[in-house]
């Protein structure tokens, strides 16, 4: 295991880890901050939010960089809509972030479910504004059709990493794909809007993030949110480096000035971390 | 009233971590919510907070250790 820099700590409550763990159980919901072993659980477990994931937890995709469980998933759990919006209201979260799995092997990618997420959570919560964080949906634009027309206020499809290092740690998904679906959904409701992430320390230089920056403002992608990457285990891809803080800082002045509406960017940022701020951004800009 | 601090489950895919320090001494007064110990994952390193008010009366692990998910490593005496 890499040597961790003194900075790179995160507190545990674990009273409250055990609280939205048991309230996740007793709906029958999966949380990406315990299926990818998120660092910043603790934190957001205690101030009662969390990331819903929904269509299971097993993915059809095994990215190098992530720790959710690849292999074949079971059925769409039909209840999980209804579910997943009577979490939120329990929780009384004013902002939802919802992701999932890869569904490769449904005939939509998992679309529709996502579609119908939305519509429940906003009929039982009207007044929570609600982010989707997707897959790829393999680019089909049947499918990412249903997820515009269930109207997000926020949709992030996460593009990872630079288009050089993109092959070597995601699997099915490519860096051109990501950018056209990030492109498609802004021209068709250019109402909703659109973020991306990327992960640090994978061996990335700063003329490629600047490449990648300019790649999205190309299609109009409103938030970007930066963080570095943790390597889940020995079998994942290799660590390059812990990226040092002002780099994080200097790259969220770059992202300012290239004209992104919010910029995210320090070390243990993640897409959904803090993702409320983003838009309340927007709100005061 | 002796309590027994067991290790919570800090790696939700792993429920083995490695221990890392006590940021209280024994005979230290702790308060719910401060930090007790350090616990390092692949992913991260985690500063544990106390779900109790007491004093810190025992440790039963050290730096370095591995340890499991659920096993007994401090005993508070609850105030």
């Amino acid at each position: 295991m890499e040597t961790k820099p003194q900075w790179f700590k995160v507190r545990y409550n674990p009273e409250a880890v055990e609280k939205v763990t048991q309230l996740m159980d007793e709906l029958e919901l999966n949380t990406v901050c315990n299926e990818a072993s998120c660092p910043n659980m603790g934190e957001c477990y205690s101030s009662g939010t969390a990331t819903f994931m929904i269509l299971g937890r097993i993915c059809t995709r095994s990215c190098r960089f992530c720790d959710v469980t690849h292999g074949r998933p079971g059925p769409v759990n039909e209840k999980e809509p209804q579910q997943l919006a009577q979490a939120v209201k329990k929780m009384g979260l004013e902002y939802v972030v919802i992701t999932s799995v890869d569904r490769d092997d449904l005939p939509d990618y998992g679309a529709g479910h996502f579609a119908e997420v939305i519509e429940e959570v906003r009929k039982q919560n009207p007044h929570t504004m609600i982010e989707v964080l997707t897959p790829d949906f393999q680019g089909d634009q049947l499918a990412i059709d249903k997820v515009i027309a269930a109207k997000p206020d926020v949709f992030n499809h996460n593009m990872e990493s630079v288009r050089r290092i993109s092959p070597k740690i995601r699997h099915r998904a490519t860096y051109d794909c990501s950018l056209d679906v990030l492109e498609y959904v802004k021209k068709q409701d250019p109402s909703i809007l659109t973020k991306t992430g990327i992960m640090l320390g994978l061996g990335e230089t700063a003329d490629e993030i600047n490449e990648l920056m300019d790649d999205l403002r190309a299609v109009d992608v409103d938030f970007l949110t930066i963080g570095q990457y943790s390597q889940p285990s020995a079998k994942h891809y290799p660590l390059h480096e812990y990226v040092p803080a002002e780099t994080f800082a200097e790259y969220q002045r770059t992202g300012m000035a290239k004209k992104f509406k919010y910029v995210a960017s320090s070390p243990l940022v993640r897409s959904s971390y803090r993702a409320r701020a983003a838009v309340e951004s927007v709100h005061t800009q | 009233m002796k309590q027994t601090v067991t290790m919570p489950k800090i790696n939700p895919k792993n429920d083995e971590v490695i221990f890392g320090i006590w940021t209280k001494n024994i005979g230290d007064s702790i308060a719910a919510g401060e930090v007790l110990f350090e616990v390092e994952t692949d992913k991260v390193v985690s500063e544990v907070e106390s779900n109790f008010n007491g004093v810190l009366v025992e440790t039963l692990v050290k730096e370095n250790d591995t340890v499991q998910t659920g096993e007994a490593i401090a005993i508070i005496d609850i105030l």
